[in-house]
């Protein structure tokens, strides 16, 4: 921590490229964003209908022959947004030019060293990077099997970031774009749109306003204008669809900080390379403690930010197992439950294709998790690829594991995790009795919990 | 120490004493109510005081530094407690001399405060903060440059953990199976509380019934962390004495976690020698960024502990100004503050000579403000003893002008402070117009605000930042 400079923010992982081949034969009506009803079976079928672009059908084809089993020979994503078949840009055209300008800009940031340095900058003195990868004793010993053998577990302490949560990494980072574009996430935005000066609209879904009201207020004190959604659910994708309304509104003088790895290309792709600073924060620091990468990856999924910013940087490093924790809620057969890769099939929201939980007509199902940050119906795109390539595993964890494992770790090491990261950390319940003696397990400790003890107090004896 | 008075503080404490019986005076100290000692307080007033021993000058860097060997600041200080804790304060100077030169132990707290608490805190330029005081200004000049040394990033959100972390493994080392604190605003109780899961102790904080309502959020994490917490009637003070008196009854196996620069020696040296990674760090910090040293030091004081923190390093540095900020409430003449240093007077409290908030009999005064964390009505005798001498001037700052403060923050650069460290940020405003251009000053930025929240939204946001 003594060290001066910060890993780089980021890097596109792809080459540079300006020129962006958006379809113009969308057949996509703004603004609405229900996916067409999507095939019963699982293998590939495109619900729309720009597969008959025959442009697409051979970039498609090259994909499905560059996908095999070797990752760096993986494109992520190839230039029309897309991980294998997932990905892509469903928007209504109003939105294609800006984001083609945010893909230009964000390649070009890549080279620029102003805004390299300034991000480190930010990253270093007002976010508080590098966050620490801490070796965690107790849990370590309370995983340690009666022959004395077990894995070793160390945390990536996102936590103690500026906001409590790795969200901070990606806001900066886009406020600072958005600048130059001039024009637990909610929070993490009204921080960075205070410190660059910016008006920032956040859009929150009327039942989680409730349940969060703490951060509503937050985001007030910061100077942000938060505004209730009460159409469907009243929850994050309905918060998400109005945003994305608005945006589409507005497209000429606003920017869309999306909190997520989800959305259409570039954004999956620009929110991962933004978080990536945690994936190589962890390589370094794996390389001074013990001298070697990680064993295991170990993050909650939502929308998938965190666990892409772990996982990135460790794709081609075939020998470190990814794995990611959703939320199983009540229970995979409750049908409460957010577990989008489990139990989600394959359609388009929020402009991405991707898992998506859905019933027979194609509607969204409500997902439910105890934690409102995994309380998302989708998921990123490369998440929905790294599954489908058998890159990295996907489990879930019920809202009562995830608790139990909030009060744990608590306990244990003194450090209380966020609902969300709970659930990768009650996967450890089933994952340590499986690994080797000494394996080390790497696991992404996203957030803090002082936003969630209020809840937790409910359901847990203290 | 009264013999004669050993018997009383051992075991089952009286709750009252007869208020004029000055043969109490020295049983005081052990959590036995206050009232007793105003004659010592009468006795010992700024004018009329006995000579408590040396008085080092400031060229004389050494004690003035450190304190004498008797923990002694000047006149303030000192180990006022009964027999019974002698032994135990004895052992405890020795382990933290011991432990100051062990490199064991110093490799371990190192390690810890970088993995586990997230040191080093960045020293931040708060660019949009230092914008808007020179627009108010409105002169031309470049004014000031405000920088903010961002302990609310630490685990726990403050500067507490730093002095919690070090202090259990300390306890740890001494053998003892638990810990008891007592907190006011409850970020002393968090950092403790989470030291001893990590360490495996067991953890009793005492709380005030008035401070628990206020900051709920951090009784719960206290509790989620695994530590007891026990309620007394009053506030942080009524705490303190309660939880000495715990400590008292079960002085073999528990260790009492002072977490501020108050009580007996050895506790204000050790606190304050355990928060000096902050001015460590800043130092080394400023002298990267600008190539010198801040020229001004701001940070609130409760019981000064990271005051202490950030100007202790700097005392013998001449040219750096040292400023405090304490709490002035509802006003200095409203009877309802927390402004130990401004219309104190000396006394014995809580095992030490310090200034402290009492009225003309000696009975203690009530403290008040909004930052609970600086409800104290006492202070740590080496803040005393540097009001004394002049090193440190001490100002303050009202529970409005806090939130203000807090709200401006807020705004501008999107970090919450609490609302103890707003009282250090709403003196800026004062500060700020007396000095030089490029004037490069640090703000100890204590703690975050996340546990002021409610306490904000029951005051609702005055309509000027809307």
């Amino acid at each position: 921590m003594a060290t001066s400079g910060t890993a780089s923010t980021f890097r596109p992982s792809i080459s540079a490229s300006s020129r962006s081949t958006h379809l113009r034969s969308s057949p996509f009506k703004a603004p609405s964003f229900n996916p067409l009803p999507p095939s019963r079976s699982r293998s590939f079928s495109v619900s729309c209908t720009i597969a008959k672009d025959p442009t697409f059908l051979m970039a498609e084809a090259e994909n499905t022959k560059a996908a095999g089993s070797d990752p760096t020979t993986w494109k992520r994503p190839d230039s029309f947004g897309r991980f294998g078949k997932f990905g892509g840009k469903y928007v209504p055209e109003t939105l294609m030019h800006a984001l083609s300008e945010l893909e230009t800009a964000f390649y070009s940031l890549a080279t620029d060293e102003d805004f390299q340095r300034e991000l480190a900058g930010i990253l270093k003195d007002y976010v508080g990077r590098e966050s620490p990868l801490y070796f965690a004793e107790r849990l370590t010993e309370h995983y340690r099997r009666e022959n004395g053998e077990g894995p070793l577990i160390y945390l990536k302490r996102e936590d103690l970031n500026h906001t409590g949560a790795h969200k901070i990494n990606n806001a900066v980072a886009q406020a600072l774009l958005a600048k130059r574009l001039a024009g637990q996430h909610g929070v993490a935005t009204a921080t960075v749109c205070a410190r660059f000066g910016l008006q920032c609209i956040i859009y929150m879904g009327a039942q989680d306003m409730e349940r969060q009201a703490l951060n509503v207020f937050r985001m007030r004190l910061l100077g942000a204008e938060v505004r209730g959604v009460h159409s469907g659910t009243a929850t994050l994708k309905d918060a998400t669809s109005e945003a994305i309304r608005d945006w589409v509104t507005n497209v000429e003088t606003t920017h869309y900080i999306l909190g997520s790895v989800a959305g259409p290309h570039p954004y999956p792709m620009m929110v991962r390379d933004f978080h990536a600073v945690i994936g190589k924060e962890t390589r370094r620091q794996a390389m001074e403690k013990w001298g070697g990468k990680p064993d295991v990856l170990v993050a909650c999924v939502g929308g998938g930010s965190n666990a892409m910013g772990l996982f990135h940087e460790f794709v081609d490093d075939t020998e470190v197992r990814m794995i990611g924790v959703e939320a199983a809620g009540f229970g995979l057969d409750s049908g409460k439950h957010a577990a989008t890769l489990t139990k989600g099939d394959v359609g388009v929201l929020h402009g991405a294709m991707s898992y998506l939980l859905q019933d027979d007509d194609g509607q969204i199902i409500e997902p439910h998790s105890i934690s409102a940050g995994l309380d998302y119906p989708g998921v990123g795109p490369e998440h929905s690829f790294l599954k489908d390539m058998g890159r990295a595993e996907y489990y879930s964890v019920t809202d009562e594991e995830a608790l139990e494992a909030f009060k744990r770790v608590s306990r244990l090491e003194g450090i209380i995790p966020a609902l969300e990261t709970s659930h990768a950390l009650a996967h450890l319940e089933k994952l340590c009795p499986t690994l080797p003696d000494g394996a080390r397990v790497v696991l992404n400790f996203s957030g803090r919990g002082d936003k969630d003890v209020q809840t937790a107090i409910k359901y847990l004896e203290v | 120490m009264s013999s004669t008075k050993i018997f009383q503080v051992r075991g089952q404490l009286h709750p009252r004493v007869p208020v004029r019986n000055h043969r109490m005076i020295n049983s005081v100290v052990c959590g036995v109510p206050i009232i007793s000692h105003h004659r010592v307080s009468n006795v010992l007033s700024r004018t009329s005081g006995p000579s408590l021993g040396y008085v080092p000058t400031r060229t004389n860097k050494s004690p003035f530094l450190r304190g004498d060997c008797k923990g002694r600041f000047g006149r303030f200080g000192g180990k006022f407690v009964p027999e019974t804790l002698m032994s135990c304060l004895r052992d405890l100077e020795d382990k933290f001399n011991f432990v100051l030169g062990d490199h064991e132990f110093q490799v371990e707290l190192t390690a810890a405060l970088r993995d586990y608490v997230g040191r080093e805190t960045p020293l931040y330029f708060a660019e949009l903060l230092t914008q808007h005081y020179k627009n108010k200004a409105r002169n031309t000049g470049d004014g000031p440059e405000i920088y903010l040394k961002r302990e609310d990033l630490s685990h726990g959100g403050s500067h507490k953990i730093n002095n919690a972390l070090a202090q259990a493994m300390i306890a740890r080392r001494l053998g003892c199976s638990g810990v008891v604190a007592a907190t006011g605003a409850g970020q002393h109780g968090v950092a403790t509380a989470a030291a001893c899961a990590k360490l495996s102790l067991e953890c009793t904080v005492f709380m005030g019934t008035t401070d628990i309502e206020k900051q709920s959020s951090n009784v719960l994490s206290m509790k989620l962390l695994g530590a007891r917490v026990k309620s007394v009637e009053g506030t942080f003070q009524n705490a303190s004495s309660e939880a000495i008196r715990y400590w008292v009854g079960n002085l073999e196996n528990t260790y009492y976690l002072s977490g501020t620069v108050v009580g007996p020696h050895p506790s204000p040296v050790m606190v304050r020698e355990f928060q000096s990674v902050i001015e460590k760090e800043t130092r080394r910090q400023a002298n990267q960024r600008w190539g010198g040293k801040p020229d001004v030091l701001v940070a609130c004081v409760g019981s000064g502990s990271n005051a202490l923190g950030l100007f202790h390093e700097f005392v013998g540095d001449e040219d750096v100004r040292l400023v405090g900020v304490e709490a002035a409430g509802l006003g200095l003449d409203s009877g309802k503050h927390s402004a130990t240093l401004a219309v104190g007077d000396v006394g014995v409290y809580h095992g030490s000579m310090s200034y402290l908030l009492q009225d003309d009999q000696g009975q203690i005064l009530r403290p008040h403000s909004i930052g609970v964390g600086l409800e104290y009505p006492g202070v740590g005798p080496e803040i005393s003893f540097l009001k004394e001498s002049g090193r440190a001037e001490f100002h303050t700052a009202t529970d409005q002008e806090a939130i203000q403060a807090c709200m401006l923050l807020s705004r501008l650069e999107g970090i919450i402070p609490a609302l103890e460290t707003s009282h250090a940020l709403a003196f800026l405003d004062k500060l700020v117009p007396t000095l030089r251009d490029g004037a490069k000053v640090v703000v100890n930025c204590s703690g975050r605000g996340d546990k002021d929240i409610n306490t904000l939204i029951q005051r609702g946001m005055p309509s000027s930042l809307c």
